[in-house]
C-alpha cells in the first residue's frame, strides 16, 4: 500500500508573544517580535503518524511524506525522513520565499501545487490534516482533492486499521451531535483532526544522527510546470490587506481572594444578577 | 441588482439568517436578490424572506455527498450568474466552499466573522493564527466570491433586511448529479447532549486548572441554569467532548454569564467569547489573560472554589425551599 502525507509546517502561535499589526499581504508572514517556532501542523502530525502506524504493521506499506513552502522548512523534513518515512519531498520556490508580499499565496495555489506533484506518484490514499494553525480553513485538503478529481473526508478522528487497504476505508468523523462511520472508496483524500489522538513514534537515537540531507527531494514549481503567472491563476482574486492583532476590552476587574469574602462576593453577585 | 446565492447545510438550519445578515453586511443600503438553496428540507419557513427558495429533490443526492453538492450550487450559478454565495463554515460547508471555488475558478474567504464597509471597499474579516489575528481580505476579480461564514458571527436584524415581506419563487433542483461521492454512510452514534452550549445564557467552563474536578462544573452549571463548556485543553485530553469547546477551533459563544474556571485565556480561547455580557475567572494566576477581561477574578484553587460556592447556593436554596 501506497499513502502519501501531505503536511505543512506552520508558525508555533502558541509560541508567538507579540504580533506587530501590519498588513504583510501574506499570511505566512507572520511580524512578531521574534521569529515564531515552526513546528509540525498538529493535525497533519496525526495523519502522519497514523500512515506510520499502518507502515509498522505492513511492511510493504510505503509512506511519502510532501509539503509546499519554504526552503527554511528543510530541517524538518529532514527530520521526518529519520522517523522514518520513505520519501521526502519540498516543494519549494517564490512563491514561499520568507519576505514575499505578493498576497498571491493562497490555498488555491497550494491545492495545485500539491495535485501537480502527487498527480504523477503512485498512491493508494492521501492523507492530511483538516486545518491548519496559522489558516484554519481547511480549504487546501478540499481543493487537493478536487484538483485530483477524489472525494474527500474532513474532521476524521479514528480510521479503522482493518478496514484500511488499497480498496476503501472505514472512519469515523464526529460533529456536535454524533459520531458518524463513512466508508469511503480509495483512492482518497482523509483529512484527520488532532482528536483522533495518533503519536509520532520517537526518534531512534541512531536515525537522529543519520545524514539524510541528499534523501529530501526538493522541487521548484516552475518544475512541476507552474509558470510565474500561474500563481494568481485561481482564488487569487482574495487579497489579505491589513492583519489586526485581536485585542479585547479590558475590563476594570475586581479581585477576591478564595476565601468567605471572597465566595461572598461572587455569590451576592450571581444573586443580585438574577442568575440564582 | 446583485444576487446571492445562499446554501442552507440542513444540519444547521439556525446558521441561515447569520447567512443573510453577512449578505446584507455585503451590500449594504445596495437592493440584492437572495437565494436560498436547501437540501432535504422544504424551506418553507423562509418564504417571504428569500427572493428565491431552491429545493433540491429529496434523494437526489446524500446530504453528506460534497462533491455532488458542489456540483448542484455550479449548476445554479451557470443559470443565475450569482456575485456572491454564501456557505455556512459546518464541516460539509468546508468541504463544499473549495470545491466550488475551484470550479468556479472563483475568489475565497474562509471562516468569514465579519464584513465591513469603508466607502467604496468592503473588507471581510477572518481570524488566522488561532484567532490571534484577523485578517482584512479585499476582493477584486470576476464575480462571484465565495464566502464560508463561520456560524454564530452574525446576528440577523429582520428589518434591515432588503428581503422582508419579499414574494418567494419556489422552484425544483432534480437533475441528476455529475457526480457523486463514493462514499457510504455505515452508522450513526448519537452523543448524548441536550442542548447546544450556545442557546445557553449561563456557562461554567472548564481548562486545565480544573481537569481533576470537571464532573464538578455540572452540578454548579445546573445551580446557575446554565451549562458546562471546556477550552481546548480539555477537549485535547479527551476529558470533555468537542461539542462544547469554546474557542476558535470551537464555539463562538455569547452567554450573559461565563464562568472560567481554570482557565488561562489563550487567544484562541478568547476568540470563541463574542458579547459576554459578565465574566467571572477563578484562577491561581491572576495575570491569566481570561482575567484581564473578567468582572470578577477569584484568585485561587477551582476545586476550594466550588465546593463553597455550592455550599453557599445549596444553603439559599434550602432556605427558598423553606420559606
Amino acid at each position: 500500500m501506497k499513502i502519501i502525507c501531505a503536511v505543512k509546517f506552520v508558525p508555533d502561535v502558541d509560541s508567538v508573544v507579540n504580533i506587530v499589526g501590519t498588513a504583510t499581504g501574506d499570511p505566512e508572514t507572520i511580524r512578531t517580535g521574534r521569529h515564531p517556532r515552526m513546528i509540525l501542523n498538529p493535525d497533519d502530525a496525526c495523519s502522519l503518524a497514523f500512515a506510520l502506524q499502518v507502515k509498522a504493521g505492513n511492511p510493504g506499506c510505503s509512506v511519502e511524506v510532501v509539503s509546499a513552502g519554504p526552503l527554511s522548512v528543510r530541517p524538518h523534513m529532514e527530520d521526518l525522513l529519520r522517523l522514518p518515512v520513505d520519501r521526502a519531498t519540498l516543494i519549494s520556490g517564490r512563491f514561499f520565499d520568507e519576505g514575499n508580499s505578493s498576497g498571491r499565496h493562497n490555498s488555491s495555489v497550494t491545492g495545485d501545487l500539491l495535485a501537480g506533484y502527487i498527480a504523477d506518484r503512485p498512491y493508494d490514499c492521501l492523507l492530511t490534516g483538516t486545518q491548519t494553525l496559522d489558516g484554519g480553513s481547511a480549504s487546501v485538503p478540499v481543493q487537493l482533492a478536487e484538483a485530483l478529481g477524489l472525494d474527500q473526508m474532513l474532521g476524521i478522528i479514528r480510521v479503522d486499521p482493518h478496514r484500511f487497504d488499497t480498496r476503501r476505508a472505514v472512519f469515523e468523523v464526529a460533529d456536535d451531535t454524533r459520531i458518524t462511520t463513512y466508508e469511503m472508496v480509495m483512492p482518497c483524500v482523509l483529512s484527520l483532526t488532532r482528536e483522533s489522538g495518533y503519536k509520532l513514534p520517537y526518534v531512534k537515537l541512531t536515525d537522529m544522527r543519520r545524514d539524510v540531507s541528499d534523501d529530501l527531494t526538493v522541487i521548484t514549481a516552475e518544475e512541476l510546470g507552474f509558470s510565474e503567472g500561474e500563481e494568481g491563476r485561481t482564488g487569487s482574486f482574495t487579497r489579505v490587506m491589513n492583519i489586526y492583532p485581536k485585542t479585547y476590552d479590558e475590563k476594570d476587574r475586581h479581585i477576591v481572594q478564595n476565601d468567605e469574602a471572597g465566595i461572598t462576593e461572587v455569590f451576592d453577585f450571581l444573586k443580585a444578577e438574577g442568575f440564582l | 441588482m446583485k444576487r446571492t446565492c445562499i446554501f442552507q447545510d440542513t444540519e444547521r438550519m439556525g446558521n441561515t439568517t447569520g447567512l443573510l445578515e453577512a449578505a446584507r453586511r455585503l451590500y449594504g443600503e445596495e437592493a440584492f436578490d437572495t437565494c436560498g438553496v436547501f437540501l432535504d428540507d422544504p424551506g418553507d419557513h423562509f418564504h417571504g424572506i428569500f427572493s428565491h427558495v431552491v429545493r433540491v429533490t429529496e434523494g437526489l443526492m446524500d446530504r453528506w455527498d460534497a462533491r455532488a453538492m458542489t456540483g448542484v450550487l455550479e449548476k445554479l450559478h451557470q443559470q443565475h450568474d450569482f456575485d456572491s454565495i454564501l456557505i455556512p463554515a459546518t464541516t460539509l460547508g468546508k468541504m463544499i466552499a473549495p470545491r466550488l471555488a475551484r470550479r468556479l475558478q472563483a475568489g475565497l474567504v474562509s471562516g468569514v466573522t465579519d464584513i465591513l464597509r469603508q466607502k467604496d471597499s468592503i473588507e471581510i474579516i477572518r481570524p488566522a493564527c488561532s484567532g490571534r489575528i484577523l485578517e482584512g481580505i479585499r476582493f477584486s476579480g470576476p464575480a462571484p466570491v465565495i464566502l464560508s461564514i463561520r456560524p454564530n458571527a452574525f446576528d440577523y436584524t429582520p428589518d434591515a433586511s432588503p428581503g422582508g415581506g419579499l414574494q418567494t419563487n419556489v422552484s425544483e433542483y432534480s437533475a441528476p448529479a455529475t457526480a457523486r461521492s463514493a462514499v457510504k454512510q455505515l452508522h450513526v452514534e448519537k452523543i448524548k447532549q441536550t442542548r447546544d452550549i450556545r442557546d445557553y445564557e449561563v456557562l461554567v467552563s472548564g481548562g486545565g486548572g480544573v481537569k481533576e474536578r470537571f464532573s464538578d462544573l455540572y452540578p454548579l452549571a445546573a445551580a446557575l441554569n446554565g451549562t458546562v463548556s471546556a477550552s481546548r485543553k480539555l477537549v485535547d485530553q479527551g476529558i470533555a467532548p468537542r461539542a462544547i469547546q469554546v474557542g476558535q477551533s470551537g464555539k463562538t459563544v455569547s452567554p450573559k454569564l461565563y464562568m472560567a474556571l481554570g482557565i488561562h485565556g489563550s487567544m484562541q480561547h478568547l476568540a470563541g467569547l463574542r458579547q459576554v455580557d459578565t465574566i467571572i475567572s477563578v484562577n491561581t494566576a491572576s495575570h491569566a489573560p481570561i482575567c484581564s477581561l473578567s468582572d470578577i477574578v477569584v484568585q485561587g484553587d477551582t476545586g476550594e472554589f466550588i465546593d463553597r460556592l455550592m455550599e453557599k447556593i445549596m444553603i439559599h436554596k434550602l432556605n427558598n425551599k423553606d420559606s
